[in-house]
């Protein structure tokens, strides 16, 4: 998959005879991963409308374009389902998808290089990058506040960071 | 049961220490403390704690709305990493 695609959730097997599939969606609003049609497979396979019919425990119900049977939808049990990254709605003001910010670099005022963005954590107090250290296997929470990342560069790809002191 | 309201908030000695010389100070540090026990308290709005969860200090950033809270409680020592999907980070 490349980087315009972006993995919104998974097929975990059929629900009933009639061809319904339970729908793992990793979308912040799970009933979200509707709207962003269509989803492709990991084999190339394209779906152009996905219909919510229902929820159970940790999946939702849906109905699949081109699925009608139970044996079609056994099938697909596994698949990753993605979406390109254009469908996703433009983000407020100094709001970033995670997947935007993940993989960026990360250099301090002077232009050293602190790593790269592993993933976006928020622990209830405020969002935070986890910076992977180059040559290293440690990883650094950086507060993702104005004042710790004055810039954000998504066109560059790059990040400056004027982290408090102590943390790196 | 909850602790008694007579008693007041509890906080280790040397939170209220390191949090009163690091505003003095007025620089941009993270308070490194171990006491994930301890309750928030008004003062410390503003502060960046770094929370120990088992192996590394986690930061956390005090604002009004986590006073009452224990520091702990920002600090999980657990790891969880779900896809990115279209979740969103805002910077404040």
């Amino acid at each position: 998959m490349n980087q315009d695609k972006i993995i919104v959730g998974a097929i975990s097997g059929a629900f009933g005879v009639h061809g319904e599939v339970r729908l793992k969606s990793y979308c912040a609003d799970p009933a979200a991963i509707a709207d962003y049609t269509p989803l492709s497979t990991e084999s190339g396979q394209v779906f152009t409308s996905i219909i919510l019919t229902g929820q159970v425990t940790n999946a939702l119900i849906a109905r699949v374009d081109g699925i009608s049977t139970k044996e079609q939808a056994d099938a697909l049990k596994g698949q990753s389902l993605f979406a390109d990254r254009s469908r996703l709605p433009a983000p407020e003001d100094e709001e970033y998808y995670h997947a935007d910010l993940i993989g960026l670099s990360v250099f301090d005022a002077g232009g050293t290089a602190l790593g790269t963005v592993k993933s976006v954590q928020n622990h209830g107090a405020a969002d935070l990058l986890e910076v992977q250290i180059p040559d290293s296997s440690a990883t650094v929470f950086l507060p993702f506040t104005k004042a710790a990342v004055p810039l954000v560069d998504l066109s560059s790809k790059r990040i400056v960071a004027d982290p408090p002191d102590g943390l790196f | 049961m909850a602790r008694s309201v007579w008693k007041g908030p509890f906080v280790d000695a040397y939170v209220l220490k390191k949090a009163e010389a690091t505003r003095e100070s007025g620089r941009n540090e993270v308070i490194k403390i171990w006491s994930r026990r301890s309750t928030i308290l008004p003062q410390f709005v503003g502060l960046t704690f770094g929370v120990y969860n088992g192996k590394k200090h986690i930061p956390v950033n005090v604002s009004e709305d986590m006073i009452g809270q224990k520091f702990g409680e920002y600090s999980p020592t657990r790891t969880y990493y779900g896809h990115a999907a279209d979740k969103k980070a805002k910077r404040k």
